[in-house]
């Protein structure tokens, strides 16, 4: 797969905090990629200098195979196949869901005469055609994060940028703007997404960038990223005699039978026995510290 | 608890610059100005200060030596700054002095609040304690309604002052012509008077209606004036409004609706203009501005749209509310110049303020702070600019700095419209005759709108 976004050596200094410190990134053509990192880690000035909004200092950047500059201005042609979903929701809320995505498409540059079809799709995308004539103030919280998302893709992008697109909604909203972004890359699109949901980035992204301190510090598929960190050792938890034993092992296949039998030989009787699996969350525990970042 | 609450208080006060500057500065820099205008009135209206005497012009039809000592009595009011011909320009080295007609038209283009005419003729009744005195014809801008008693009170006091030996001869004379015993006329002419000394009985117009019974010369004089002419002092100040031969109608002409209708609208229109551009800091505070910009929109374009809008806006807002003017106080808003007039100022007028406006929000880091710097500028500019005051209340320093404000220009422009028309003018000249004031808020609107994009770069790429 190519690259449809190359960002090489990125670096942006506000004032006496630098925000990037030589940052690497990709993003294959149809991925589905999970920018990670800590608050203040840099991730969010990385998307707004692809997005046009942050001037960098050093570094290179490509999108669909052409240099872009850190301002909007420059770049106006490929930065069209751009969609930039923003974290905050930047809806007019006096504005009902269909003049909310008709204003949006029109300045998207969207023709007249296709305005109507993509603003009709992205009701029945976003399963809001019911509601579309209601002003967005009276959305609840996931209404209006679906309907943030379809503002920013009415042009049909190749490449999106979504700013953590679930931050602040009930577990069935979230799982429907998955299940919306699903069908966004099965129809060709690559998707850079940041989140702090770990369990979910885990579960959709099929590879992460972990970013700290304005430099890439891991990047691979979640596999990848496990034995890079954690390796193959893995927590056992064990119930001997009605009580729980955890014991760590560097090999699950090898370690493992070894193990029950030493237990057994004791002569108390073994109950459940449970492999933990690594979590995204330890990896990004295990590279980014446990320090508290604020 | 109380005392924490205040002390929490203090420290968001303290460590917020434009709302210390809000609390503690505007009060001061407003006091400033209003006693600059009300002391500086008092200065110009009572004869106080030098420098901010009324301008007004003397026209010396008589041209005799008392003429000439009464006029240089009046020149030597302190309230008072005595013009007798034009200012001297390149164009003009050598101006004429100012004639009856052309004094009363300076005065009706609001180049002067009042012309004083001395007749001819002024010198043979100077004086003259038995017959009203001497006429002196006062040509006024009834916009300025308090300069014209002001002047007449002055030219009393000048009249006592020019020629004290004048008086005492004339006074002297008529004592020895009506000294003595009185006769059985003069009797009869002082019975006739008492009962109107007394209040007694109306006076009849000295000019229109004659006397009832046919009576001694000075006497009749008197008994035929009307109340305010029977006691003038010396001098009859005879009041003449700038407009009043172009009144065919004999009404009252254009009267002050215009000039409250400019000023309150413009004043206001820039309270709406300030608030409604707070929806551009909305815009950024919603982050609705950020997605915008990630659009194919520019800040270039994104400001030109809101300037339109915001523009179209305060045209509807000058609109109805000089509608409302010619509607409920019959203000002349339906004559051809007047509305050609009115619809080129009121495009630039709302053009200029839409754009003060947005370089205000721009200028602004919230919306607290665009309502606290929008209302102190306003009010600054209006009441310096004339909406809040009249500015012929004001000294000539303060008219001048007039000038530099947005109101001053704007209230300007809708003076010369509505007040400072010739009825005679045609179309062309009455529109060129406010050439100024659309260039000077043509610009305005430009170089707000420059600055509004130069300041908008901070929500461009950073």
């Amino acid at each position: 797969m190519s690259d449809v976004l190359a960002i090489h050596g990125a670096r942006k200094v506000f004032g006496s905090t630098t925000a990037l410190d030589g940052a690497e990134l990709s993003l294959k053509r149809g991925e589905w990629l999970g920018l990670l990192g800590p608050n203040g880690a840099g991730k969010t000035t990385l998307v707004k200098s692809i997005a046009g909004r942050v001037r960098l200092d050093a570094g290179t950047m490509t999108l669909l195979g052409e240099p872009i500059s850190g301002t909007a201005r420059g770049d106006s042609d490929v930065r069209e196949r751009l969609g930039v979903v923003p974290q905050d929701l930047a809806l007019y809320p006096a504005l009902t869901a269909r003049e909310n995505l008709e204003a949006f498409a029109a300045l998207h540059g969207i023709d007249r005469s296709t305005r109507r079809d993509r603003v009709n799709w992205a009701l029945d995308w976003t399963g809001l055609a019911d509601r579309a004539r209601e002003p967005v103030k009276r959305f609840s919280g996931g209404m209006k994060r679906r309907l943030n998302i379809a503002c920013s893709i009415l042009h049909e992008p190749e490449v999106i940028l979504l700013d953590e697109p679930t931050v602040g909604v009930d577990p069935q909203s979230r799982q429907r703007i998955w299940e919306m972004l699903r069908l966004l890359q099965e129809g060709g699109a690559s998707l850079l997404l940041t989140t702090h949901q770990l369990d979910e980035a885990q579960q959709v992204c099929e590879r992460i960038v972990i970013i700290d301190h304005g430099r890439s510090i891991a990047d691979g598929p979640f596999q990848e990223l496990v034995e890079q960190t954690i390796g193959t050792s893995r927590r056992i938890q064990v119930e001997v005699d009605g009580e729980t034993v955890f014991e760590q092992i560097d090999d699950v296949a090898a370690e493992l039978p070894a193990l029950l039998d030493r237990l057994r030989a004791d002569g108390k009787p073994i109950g459940d026995i449970h492999v933990e699996s690594p979590t995204l969350q330890a990896v990004f525990i295990h590279l980014t510290g446990r320090e508290l970042r604020e | 608890m109380i005392g924490t609450i205040c002390h929490v208080s203090w420290l968001n006060l303290k460590r917020d610059y434009v709302a210390l500057c809000l609390t503690f500065v505007l009060p001061i820099v407003f006091f400033s100005i209003f006693a600059s205008i009300f002391g500086g009135m008092g200065a110009a209206v009572g004869g106080g200060g030098g420098s901010s005497a009324m301008g007004i012009i003397v026209v010396d039809e008589d041209q005799t030596e008392i003429s000439r000592r009464f006029v240089e009595a009046v020149n030597s009011q302190e309230a008072l700054d005595v013009a007798e011909a034009p200012r001297r320009t390149d164009e003009n080295p050598h101006p004429e002095p100012f004639t009856r007609e052309s004094a009363r038209q300076h005065v009706r283009q609001g180049g002067a609040p009042i012309a004083v005419i001395i007749p001819a003729g002024f010198s043979e009744t100077f004086g003259n304690f038995v017959n009203s005195g001497a006429d002196v014809d006062l040509v006024y801008d009834a916009a300025n309604p308090i300069a014209q008693p002001t002047v007449a009170g002055l030219l009393q006091a000048a009249a006592f002052m020019a020629a004290p030996d004048i008086l005492m001869e004339n006074g002297l004379e008529q004592f020895d012509a009506a000294g003595g015993m009185l006769t059985d006329d003069q009797r009869a002419i002082m019975q006739q008077l008492k009962p109107f000394l007394r209040g007694e009985q109306p006076w009849s117009g000295k000019n229109d209606e004659p006397a009832d019974e046919p009576v001694g010369g000075a006497a009749t004089d008197v008994a035929g004036a009307s109340p305010p002419e029977a006691f003038q002092g010396l001098v009859v100040v005879n009041a003449i409004r700038a407009r009043a031969v172009e009144d065919e109608d004999g009404g009252e002409g254009p009267d002050m609706t215009a000039y409250y209708a400019a000023g309150i609208s413009v004043m206001f229109l820039l309270f709406s203009m300030a608030g409604v551009a707070g929806t551009l800091l909305e815009e950024e505070e919603r982050g609705t501005l950020e997605r915008l910009l990630t659009t194919k929109l520019g800040m270039g374009t994104f400001l030109a749209g809101q300037w339109l809008f915001f523009a179209l806006i305060g045209v509807l807002q000058i609109i109805l509310m000089f509608v409302w003017g010619a509607v409920m106080f019959d203000l002349d808003l339906w004559s051809p110049n007047h509305l050609a007039g009115f619809a080129a100022m009121t495009l630039v007028t709302g053009g200029a303020a839409a754009s003060f406006g947005i370089m205000l929000a721009t200028v602004c880091r919230s919306r607290a702070q665009l309502g606290g710097i929008s209302t102190v500028v306003i009010l600054i500019m209006s009441a310096l600019g004339g909406s809040m005051v009249p500015r012929f209340v004001m000294p000539e320093f303060m008219d001048t700095t007039a000038k530099f404000t947005f109101n001053g220009w704007a209230l300007d422009g809708y003076l010369k419209v509505f007040w400072y028309d010739d009825p005679g003018q045609s179309l062309a000249s009455s529109l060129a005759s406010i050439i100024p004031e659309i260039t000077v808020l043509a610009a305005a609107t430009v170089v707000f709108l420059g600055l509004a994009r130069l300041m908008a770069r901070r929500w461009e790429a950073i």
